[in-house]
């Protein structure tokens, strides 16, 4: 499973929307997710890949594919280490 | 089913967040002591050791009082929001609380803090039932609708259909467990009867209800709510709440309005008073609603009881003692088994 799927499951999971729904341009008010959700979300995501997201990085997330996007560099960034 | 905890000294754990509610700390240890006078329950403080232990030195405890402290170091106030609770502080006292809980090494939680740090806590580090997404306030009308429940009460401001859902089915096992009602009938609150009424939400939710397999009556209508059409009342946590705390109000606005009207007729006026201070106490309704489970945060894997912000020490020793009573009556498990039910059918 790919980065992207993964969090598309996790975002899924947290905000009990159907994943299909999900493409890169969502943005969290699409999939009518509060702020709860998007911190249950970035909590999910942190502890699957074992990265840390902070705050100021999240909130320049415009959309779904920013999060992915943010989470694949990290991941990346860590493997390279 | 009885907890492990419990059954090793027989004794109900009961984790208080010392550190939340207006009179926090001192109101909340005096609760504490207080409920501590009954031998079958054992609280846990959470807070600051020093504050509390300072606290904790101001009272005479009994041979039989049963009161621990664990260190929280930090607090979570009334103006955070109530999310940092999971990334800023998330060692403040009401999420050290909900841990205990998780960890076994408390059967419940009771915090008079913010409600909504309560809930993310209980979220966060004690995790919702399968098929729950949120947590849902429920409690008894009492008084004038005895055999009439109300889901959400005001945990949830929004919600997604499929959450009336399981308002429902917290409702619904509610009725059944402490009004002793078999068959609950459900009715989900709206403008009007017919079936295209309401908000969006509401509308879907009407269609989940329908197809629930609950014993659903349909939308009530507010002139309906006391006349016993439905046992379980069910409608988002804001209207939920505005309902609530206008309920509570009527009591004593009758009284003084009736006794204002017969002013010029003392005896009658006097009758009038009585009847209504024997019948129609104006607090009589909202202490039944928290007398009974009122203030359980229903669909966590766990007993957490919000009181309010204002709670002094009696308030707080019957949150201890109706969290109590929730882990004896086996609520979480009552729900767990309903839940199931529903999510075997792929209905949550």
């Amino acid at each position: 499973m790919t980065i992207e799927e993964q969090v598309r499951e996790i975002v899924a999971r947290i905000t009990r929307v159907d994943k299909s729904i999900i493409t890169r341009e969502s943005t969290f008010k699409d999939i009518k997710a509060d702020s709860l959700d998007i911190v249950q979300a970035l909590v999910a995501v942190e502890e699957t890949f074992g990265i840390e997201i902070p705050d100021e990085e999240a909130r320049k997330f415009r959309n779904f594919g920013d999060f992915v996007s943010y989470v694949e560099s990290r991941v990346a960034q860590r493997e390279r280490v | 089913m009885m907890d492990k905890n419990m059954a090793q000294n027989g004794k109900i754990k009961v984790a208080v967040d010392a550190m939340g509610g207006d009179y926090a700390p001192e109101e909340i240890v005096k609760g504490a002591v207080l409920a501590s006078q009954k031998d079958d329950v054992e609280v846990i403080l959470v807070g600051c050791v020093d504050i509390l232990k300072k606290e904790l030195a101001e009272h005479k405890l009994t041979n039989s009082s049963s009161i621990h402290i664990v260190e929280a170091k930090e607090v979570i106030t009334e103006d955070e929001s109530p999310v940092d609770v999971i990334r800023r502080k998330p060692n403040c006292s009401v999420a050290i609380g909900a841990k205990l809980v998780k960890l076994g090494e408390a059967d419940a939680l009771v915090s008079a803090g913010s409600t909504g740090a309560a809930a993310i806590s209980a979220i966060q580090f004690i995790g919702m039932l399968d098929g729950v997404y949120r947590p849902a306030l429920v409690g008894s009308l009492g008084s004038f609708a005895p055999n009439t429940v109300m889901v959400d009460l005001g945990a949830n401001v929004d919600c997604k259909p499929h959450q009336y859902l399981t308002f429902a089915i917290c409702g619904s096992v509610y009725a059944k467990k402490f009004l002793g009602i078999d068959n609950p009938k459900i009715g989900l609150l709206s403008t009007g009867q017919e079936p295209g009424k309401g908000t969006e939400a509401v509308r879907e939710a009407y269609s989940l209800l329908k197809n629930s397999g609950l014993n659903f009556v349909g939308y009530i209508e507010g002139n309906d709510i006391l006349n016993g059409k439905a046992n379980v009342i069910v409608c988002d946590g804001f209207v939920g709440n505005v309902l609530l705390k206008f309920y509570e109000s009527i009591g004593g606005y009758a009284k003084s309005w009736t006794e204002r009207k017969l002013k010029k007729y003392p005896p009658l006026s006097a009758l009038v008073k009585l009847l209504f201070d024997r019948l129609f106490p104006s607090t009589k309704i909202s202490s039944e609603t928290e007398k009974r489970a009122g203030g359980i945060l229903w669909g966590v894997d766990g007993v957490v009881r919000v009181a309010h912000g204002a709670s002094r020490a009696p308030q707080i020793a019957n949150a201890i003692e109706s969290a109590k009573e929730a882990v004896k009556a086996n609520v979480i498990e009552s729900l767990k088994i309903e839940l199931a039910k529903f999510n075997q059918g792929g209905k949550l």
